[in-house]
């Protein structure tokens, strides 16, 4: 009665281009302590392997720190690690593996399925077939092989592979990599363990995408988990159990600012995400300047809140209202001017990105030199 | 601002205390000659304003030569409701008191609360000039300076803006002028004035290019690496399933397998060779054998031949012995018909010899006859010649048996020496017959008989006739002999002819004989001659004459008579001569013709004999014992030889068949090509086993600086500096706009000043020239001066104008800002000095009345030295000269 582990697309090494600094290099760290808290899953769970279905790293040179880093935190877990290549780390000719190998990075309870042959696990009481990848793409279907492997009787018959499902995934995954959709079923396969899809995906009873064990994208899909698989006996239905190991969770919010009470709605929203969380926020409409600075003020208390907080306000035009122009005591010409840039934000020619910029900063200053103004950042527009 | 007092002390030429007061609103006018000190009263006016107290260039205005002076100004005037008074001294005591009400202000303070009041500035150091003087500078008009407006403008320029800015009230923005200032420092931290980027923006955006350099170059690396691992993996797929097979020893085996097959081919060719040597050999052989027995064939043929050529010659001899008789026969006529001539020659010439003795007897007839007449003339003179007639009758009595024919002679002594000379020939020509006969034995030679031994030459065909045995005949062979022969003869019968007429027996007795005759001759001849000498009348030579010619008569009558009388035809002796020449020529060609005959027939003999004689030699070989064998054998050889031929042609063809099958230039080919491929792959192998090294190495190398991850980093970094960037572009754009908008604005603002000013100048203008217009730039200064022309306009700019004209706009203009500055509760004080003096009457009144019009709302100082144009000014005039001694205005 075989138990495994299955997890996929740890993308080692990636770097995040998007964050501060800070951010990313804690972000990409967090890829590293996955690994950790993987490992004590399994031996939490006493499994008997862990699968890892492909893109252990995200790219082939990394330096060697990293390569280091990754093996040494699979410690936690004593038992077999079944790492497959995926189009990220393929199997080239020279591979990141050969480099690991190279280094004597590999412990021994490391099994890198670098070449498309059955491995039998006897005293474990499974069998695995691995399709790695031995090149970046292949428009080949790698499992094929599978159907007609022969394997002992009585043992557990486990695929593992990475790439995309036929027919089943969006089309912006890539279509290279192709696995057929009943490849368990031709391949008599007690399971199939699949990576590439990032998401948590339930193919067919037999066939399942683990999905990244810690999120990187804004996908709302079933990411940051990893899968805890039994198996009563070979031709026995497989019993899956999600089991969540990300840290951080990568929220995207969207939001179109009307009238006023619209920004405190936006707020409960906010207040409602999950802390330390990775946050993108993107917002159009309008804001008078009252609502603006309110809004400026709400986000400087969410980035500390949350792991990362990002905000796109390019849609998002600055709206002075009579009363806001007053209080700027923005008379004369100046009145005229902020008048000019209401207009050209939204305008199509001038660049309307460069009036509304322009805007905050216009305001900013007034609101410094007005009498009542209060002491607030002025120039945080983006 | 109402000027109400000034005081003056220690300055220029006002060393005593000058105190005007109690000046009015409207026009303050003050006269007086030149130097009565109005222009140093403008200029201490000037200088309480615009110079610092502290000011060590202000000497001027210490009294001529007093250098310890303290030039003091104090003026009082009224503003905003307070009264002011300035009290300022210079360069000895140096002081400065502003009292404003109850306030009191010194030093530089009081200097820069008047400079913002009345809108000019301090120089930072030395003495103020036209450029600092602002607002005061275009209102205070220096002597001759009015029509000058552009530089006052332009230096009034800022102080006019701000001072009409705050005028503008409502329009006006309060933070305004501030906001511009902000936005142009923050934007001056980005960009410079031209708009280019300042260092700072400068900087960003140089680390954001050298990021991307950075980042491209890492991004080629990485695109580097995986090419080469691509290759690398090419590589080892191509070993793997290409080298690992070892193709070349493949393509070896093919190229022995190829050799072998051409050795054997090369084997085929060399006995092909060999094959063609021997048939070659072969059938040269046979074309000596064809040739032998061509030969044979040819023998026969020539046998026929020569046996034709021998029945030929035979013929052409019997042909020549048949002819023969002919001309023997021809010959015999030939001789015949000579023998005939001679004889004919012969009576020719003895007829010819009795005709001569006839004229001989005929001849010594007539001597006789003469001598006998003569005889018996002469016996007269016969007894005068006794004496010598003795003498003379022994001379003469030899005298003629001595006489002989000369001619005759000559004649005999040349046939003799001819025969002579043919016997010689004879001789040399004749046959020679030596014989020695044996005793008492004989034989005939012709007609003689010859025994015993001896010699005979036979020049004439000669029969020898041998007793007992035969006859011989005997031909000389010479062909002249016959003809020597006849000459001989010819010759001794023309030699006996002569004898018998010379009556002698030999040449040598008719020689004697005339030698003789000679000598008597003389002998006779000389007596006579003295006989004739002796006997002049010649009895004696006469009677010797007579008794000679008696002699000679007798001689004569015997000479007579031993001539024989002959009579008869005389036959002619050259035709005798000719017909024998013809008949000897006659003869002579039949005998060369014999001649020639006997050649040819000998030379016919010769060739039958040769010709014999080669019938007999091919003859005897044709008919040689072996020549049939050898024929044969011939014949056997030949047969064997075309046999041979057939059959060496047959195993080449059949081999050269074989070789072409076997196509040697390929099957070398295919060697160079296998082999070559054999190399190539093994090469190619060898190349590739060292490249899949060199990548793994330098593979191994790249792999461990951790290309990818570097690059991520670096996009990362340029991703925060490309924000970065294009915040400051965003930001930079953004108050570039900001400013311009801005300026835009107030420039918009500054446009709806010149409204009011315009406004102000047409109040003027119409009083000087209706429906004129002046128009005024964005930074309102005058420009373009426009009056109705006839029909239409005449536009002119203002310095083009007559310098009245500019003078008169200078002064209107100036007016208007007073105006304008009025409005905006700005101090206005207006100070001419000397104006208006290039103006006519006409206009002067005009101006007048502008002025009056102006003086309504501004207070007006106006100095002139011309005192009668002002009288109707409408303003109690000030004499200067007055105010000095002391008195009161």
């Amino acid at each position: 009665m075989p138990r495994f582990l299955h997890t996929a697309d740890w993308q080692i090494g990636r770097q995040y281009n998007r964050f501060a600094e800070e951010d990313a290099s804690i972000l990409a760290d967090a890829r590293f302590t996955v690994i950790e808290r993987l490992a004590a899953l399994a031996t939490e769970q006493a499994v008997d392997a862990v699968l890892v279905a492909g893109d252990v790293f995200d790219a082939q040179t990394v330096s060697d720190r990293t390569i280091h880093r990754t093996f040494q935190a699979m410690a936690g877990f004593t038992g077999p690690w079944l790492l497959l290549p995926g189009n990220h780390d393929a199997a080239l000719a020279e591979s990141i593996w050969t480099r690991a190998q190279r280094l004597g990075a590999v412990p021994d309870n490391v099994d890198l399925l670098l070449t498309p042959e059955v491995r039998v696990y006897q005293n474990l009481g499974f069998v695995v077939l691995p399709a790695p990848l031995t090149q970046r793409q292949t428009y080949n279907d790698l499992t094929e092989w599978f159907d007609r492997a022969d394997t002992p009787e009585g043992l557990v018959r486990i695929g593992l592979a990475h790439g995309s499902v036929e027919g089943q995934l969006a089309e912006e995954i890539d279509s290279t990599n192709p696995i057929a959709a009943d490849r368990a079923a031709t391949a008599r396969l007690d399971y199939l363990a699949l990576g590439d899809w990032h998401g948590y995906k339930t193919i067919d009873a037999r066939t399942r995408y683990s999905g990244t064990p810690e999120q990187e994208r804004f996908k709302d899909n079933g990411a940051g988990q990893a899968l805890i698989v039994d198996i009563e006996q070979p031709g026995a239905e497989p019993q899956v159990q999600p089991h969540t190991t990300g840290q951080f969770q990568w929220i995207k919010h969207q939001s179109t600012l009307a009238v006023a009470s619209d920004i405190e709605r936006l707020m409960s929203e906010l207040d409602a995400l999950p802390p330390r969380s990775v946050v993108d926020l993107t917002l159009d409409g309008e804001v008078d300047l009252a609502g603006y600075q309110s809004l400026l003020q709400y986000f400087s208390a969410a980035e500390a809140r949350h792991r990362s907080f990002q905000t796109h306000l390019s849609g998002l035009n600055l709206v002075p209202t009579e009363d806001d122009i007053a209080a700027l005591h923005a008379d004369g010409y100046v009145g005229e001017v902020i008048g000019e840039l209401r207009e050209r934000q939204e305008g199509q020619g001038d660049d309307p990105d460069t009036a509304r910029t322009a805007l905050a900063i216009l305001t900013g200053m007034l609101r410094d030199t007005s009498p009542v103004a209060e002491n607030e950042q002025p120039e945080s527009a983006q | 601002m109402k000027l109400t007092r000034l005081h003056l002390e220690q300055l220029k030429q006002f060393r005593q205390p000058l105190e005007i007061r109690d000046l009015t609103d409207g026009i303050n006018l003050f006269v007086g000659p030149n130097e009565s000190g109005k222009s140093t009263l403008v200029r201490a006016i000037r200088a309480a304003f615009f110079e610092r107290y502290k000011s060590s260039s202000v000497d001027d205005l210490q009294p001529w030569g007093d250098t310890s002076a303290t030039p003091e100004i104090e003026l009082e005037f009224d503003w905003q409701g307070e009264h002011w008074t300035l009290n300022k001294r210079f360069l000895g005591k140096k002081r400065c008191d502003l009292k404003v009400g109850r306030q009191h202000f010194s030093g530089e303070e009081a200097e820069e609360k008047l400079a913002e009041m009345l809108g000019y500035q301090f120089p930072k150091r030395g003495g103020s000039k036209a450029e600092h003087w602002g607002i005061p500078g275009l209102l205070w008009v220096e002597q001759g300076a009015v029509q000058d407006i552009q530089g006052p403008v332009n230096h009034a320029g800022e102080h006019l803006q701000s001072a009409l800015g705050q005028s503008l009230g409502e329009v006006a923005s309060s933070g305004g002028d501030e906001l511009i200032a902000r936005v142009e420092k923050e934007r001056a931290e980005l960009l410079t004035g031209t708009g280019k980027e300042t260092k700072k923006y400068k900087k960003v955006l140089e680390d954001y290019r050298h990021s991307q350099e950075r980042l491209d170059a890492l991004n080629q690396s990485v695109e580097q690496y995986r090419q080469q691992v691509d290759q690398l993996g090419v590589l080892i797929e191509q070993k793997q399933s290409i080298d690992a097979a070892r193709p070349w020893e493949e393509q070896r085996r093919k190229a022995d397998t190829a050799k072998s097959q051409l050795s054997e081919v090369q084997r085929w060719q060399s006995e092909q060779r060999q094959d063609q040597q021997a048939l070659d050999n072969c059938r040269q052989s046979q074309a000596v054998y064809r040739q032998q027995l061509k030969d044979f064939e040819n023998q026969q043929h020539q046998l026929t031949q020569r046996a034709e050529d021998k029945a030929k010659a035979e013929a052409q001899l019997q042909e020549c012995r048949d002819r023969r008789p002919q001309l023997e026969r021809r010959r015999a006529d030939a001789e015949q018909a000579y023998e005939q001539a001679r004889n004919r020659r012969e009576q020719a010439r003895h007829q010819a010899e009795q005709a001569r003795h006839q004229a001989e007897r005929a001849r010594l007839q007539q001597q006789i006859d003469q001598l006998a007449e003569r005889q018996s003339q002469q016996t007269d003179t016969l007894k005068q010649a006794t004496e010598l007639q003795e003498a003379l009758k022994a001379l003469q009595s030899q005298q003629p048996s001595k006489d002989i024919d000369q001619t005759a002679l000559a004649q005999l002594k040349r046939t003799e020496q001819a025969l002579a000379e043919l016997v010689i020939r004879q001789k040399a020509l004749a046959t020679r017959l030596n014989y020695e006969l044996e005793p008492e034995q004989s034989i005939t030679v012709g007609a003689e008989t010859v025994t015993g031994q001896g010699e005979t030459l036979l020049v004439e065909a000669t029969e020898l006739r041998i007793p007992g045995v035969g006859r011989l005949h005997i031909q000389p062979g010479g062909t002249d002999v016959a003809d020597l022969q006849r000459q001989q003869e010819a010759l001794q019968a023309e030699q006996s002819s002569l004898l018998r007429r010379l009556d002698v027996a030999s040449l040598e007795e008719g020689e004697q004989r005339a030698a003789e005759s000679q000598r008597l001759a003389q002998a006779i001849e000389r007596d006579q001659a003295r006989l004739d000498i002796l006997a002049p009348k010649g009895v004696d030579a006469l009677r010797s004459a007579a008794e000679q010619d008696d002699a000679r008569l007798e001689a004569l009558r015997e000479q007579l008579g031993k001539l024989p009388e002959v009579q008869g035809d005389v036959t002619s002796e050259e035709n005798a001569e000719a017909d024998l020449e013809a008949a000897r020529a006659e003869l002579k060609r039949a005998e060369d013709a014999l001649n020639q005959h006997q050649q040819q027939q000998g030379l016919a003999e010769q060739a039958s004999t040769n010709a014999n004689a080669e019938w007999d030699k091919l003859n005897a070989e044709l008919q040689a014992p072996d020549r049939k064998a050898r024929e044969e054998q011939a014949n056997k050889k030949l047969t064997e030889l075309k046999a041979r031929e057939h059959q060496l042609t047959a195993a080449i063809d059949a081999r050269q068949r074989q070789i072409d099958a076997a196509q040697p230039e390929l099957l070398e080919q295919d060697i160079e090509r296998f082999t070559a491929s054999a190399q190539a792959m093994e090469t190619q192998a060898r190349e590739r086993a060292q490249s899949i090294r060199d990548l793994q190495v330098r593979l191994e190398e790249q792999g461990a600086q951790g290309l990818e991850e570097k690059r991520d980093e670096e996009a990362q970094i340029n991703q925060r500096l490309a924000q970065r960037r294009d915040e400051l572009t965003r930001r930079a754009q953004a108050l570039d706009l900001l400013l311009n908008l801005l300026k835009d604005k107030r420039q918009a603002l500054t446009r709806q000043l010149q409204a009011p000013l315009q406004r102000h100048l047409n109040h003027y203008l119409k009083l000087l020239f209706p429906q004129a217009h002046l128009s005024v730039d964005e930074n309102l200064m005058p420009t373009t001066l426009t009056r109705p022309q006839g029909t239409g306009e005449e536009q002119g700019d203002l310095p083009s104008l007559s310098y009245g004209a500019r003078e008169q706009m200078g002064l209107i203009s100036r007016l208007a800002y007073a105006d304008l500055l009025r409005e905006a509760g700005k101090p206005t004080l207006i100070i001419l000095d000397d104006a208006l003096v290039h103006s006519d009457a006409q206009r002067l009144d005009q101006m007048k009345r502008i002025l009056y019009d102006a003086a309504r709302r501004h207070q007006v100082l106006l100095f002139s030295c011309h005192p009668e144009n002002w009288r109707d000014l409408g303003a109690t005039p000030r004499d200067l000269q007055t105010l000095r001694l002391g008195g009161r205005a």
